[in-house]
């Protein structure tokens, strides 16, 4: 897969050991933060030690700072909303903190925009890291050698590539539109008018070459079903495959403590 | 007709290039439908199209790859509302298979289908991962909601459905358009277009 589609997603180059662990192991621990965020027991505390852990990772792989920058532009806009709804609206507000003229700022709804942004922050470091240090064709690589169809590899690869041209032709009748006089100006009714036109184009555009590409595809032996090699090679090894494994049970372990009502568990 | 069997005859290399033009249509299209200044985003008219065009399994991959792929090159928080982004496909899909993208008015019926499926959807995620709270606009009406009394989940409920219903309804009489406006080269590709 060329080079291009690393400038395209959020990719940062780097030679740090995150960026050399298996795409998929790298996946799973995603997963598993998810899942313990949101299901283990103790409240914030899973959340707030991840997020630790999170942090830590991305320091010893050198993009803290990028880790951080993102966060900040994803969950401020957030926070910004969530503790001023909560604080003084939220139906399970009772303890009053601040009170004025007749508005209060309320404990509950406090701690639950907290909770809330805590574990936002914990599953949202650990995907950036995950995208920051992993590759896309190294992603699709790893996901064909562990059994996934050449179509699904294809469908997944292919939009990064295609993107890059794509948004130059909307570009293009963006401006070719706007030179006919379609503008952001004038009545709601004329804009919702003016979408067909310049939306057709760009889809109509993309049908017609639609045919041409199955047919390269075809031609290359798209649809043998005899294993394609890859040039690329994703190292793996017996131990990142154990610790997928039991990631993965950690994972279900910790689903089956949440779903399951809590006195059946504990007798 | 058995499920791998219909599954084999909606996916040759043919469907397998509309859905990847169809996850770029639809991050591509945000950028044109922006000129407008509209609260209509179109982010799923790729979807919906494969939906009608090469069935629901088609259209849900569509869906669900749109929104990981928008993970992996702008922002996570796409990824976590990719389970949406499939059901719109499954449902644009089997909405068609009942010949609903015939007439204008049929599809309007079915833009309104899909967003109240994309309501079942997107209300957990939303109250659960993120306190009912997505750092845009619409959180403005949640704010206004909650003011009048109304619990967690029901202002969740009503803001997700206002926030889609336009663009989902916008979206289903767009592509009834494309698919009338096809050229007979490209639409006898599709066996499913004699229905729908």
């Amino acid at each position: 897969m060329p080079l291009q589609t690393a400038d395209l997603s959020l990719f940062i180059k780097g030679e740090s050991c995150l960026h050399s662990v298996h795409p998929l192991s790298k996946l799973t621990y995603v997963l598993l933060t998810g899942v313990a965020v949101y299901c283990a027991p103790g409240g914030y505390l899973p959340a707030a030690i991840l997020l630790g852990i999170n942090l830590l990772l991305a320091a010893v792989s050198g993009i803290l700072l990028q880790v951080w920058k993102f966060s900040w532009r994803t969950l401020l806009p957030l926070a910004l909303f969530m503790i001023p709804i909560h604080g003084f609206l939220n139906p399970d507000n009772h303890t009053v903190l601040i009170s004025f003229h007749g508005a209060g700022l309320y404990l509950e709804g406090l701690v639950f925009a907290g909770r809330v942004l805590l574990q936002l922050a914990a599953v949202l470091s650990i995907s950036l890291i995950f995208v920051f240090t992993t590759h896309p064709a190294d992603l699709i690589t790893s996901l064909t050698q562990a059994g996934l169809s050449a179509s699904f590899a294809y469908i997944l690869g292919s939009p990064l590539l295609l993107l890059p041209a794509m948004r130059e032709r909307a570009k293009t009748i963006q401006d070719a539109q706007r030179a006919r006089g379609l503008g952001s100006d004038g009545g709601v009714i004329k804009r919702i008018r003016s979408m067909a036109p310049l939306i057709s184009p760009l889809i109509l555009g993309a049908f017609a070459e639609i045919e041409q590409r199955a047919i390269a595809l075809e031609l290359r032996g798209f649809n043998s079903a005899r294993s394609k090699t890859s040039l690329r090679v994703v190292p793996d090894s017996a131990t990142q495959r154990a610790v997928r494994k039991l990631m993965l049970l950690v994972c279900i372990l910790l689903f089956i403590y949440k779903i399951v009502p809590y006195q059946y568990v504990s007798y | 007709m058995g499920v791998t069997e219909q599954f084999k005859k909606d996916f040759n290399t043919f469907t397998w290039v509309l859905i990847s033009v169809a996850i770029v249509l639809n991050i591509a299209v945000g950028q044109l439908v922006s000129l407008l200044k509209l609260p209509i985003f179109l982010d799923s008219i790729g979807t919906v199209l494969v939906g009608v065009l090469a069935g629901p399994w088609a259209g849900g991959i569509a869906g669900l790859l749109t929104n990981l792929i928008w993970g992996v090159i702008s922002s996570p928080v796409a990824a976590a509302f990719a389970p949406v982004a499939m059901v719109i496909g499954i449902v644009a899909g089997l909405c068609a298979k009942f010949g609903m993208f015939k007439n204008w008015w049929t599809a309007i019926l079915a833009g309104l289908i899909i967003t109240v499926f994309n309501s079942v959807v997107a209300v957990p995620i939303r109250l659960y991962m993120f306190g009912g709270i997505t750092g845009s606009g619409a959180d403005f009406a949640m704010a206004y909601l909650l003011a009048l009394g109304k619990d967690l989940f029901g202002s969740v409920v009503v803001t997700v459905f206002t926030a889609n219903v336009i663009d989902k309804v916008a979206t289903a009489v767009l592509v009834w358009g494309i698919i009338k406006g096809l050229p007979e080269k490209a639409s006898a590709r599709f066996p499913r277009l004699v229905r729908a």
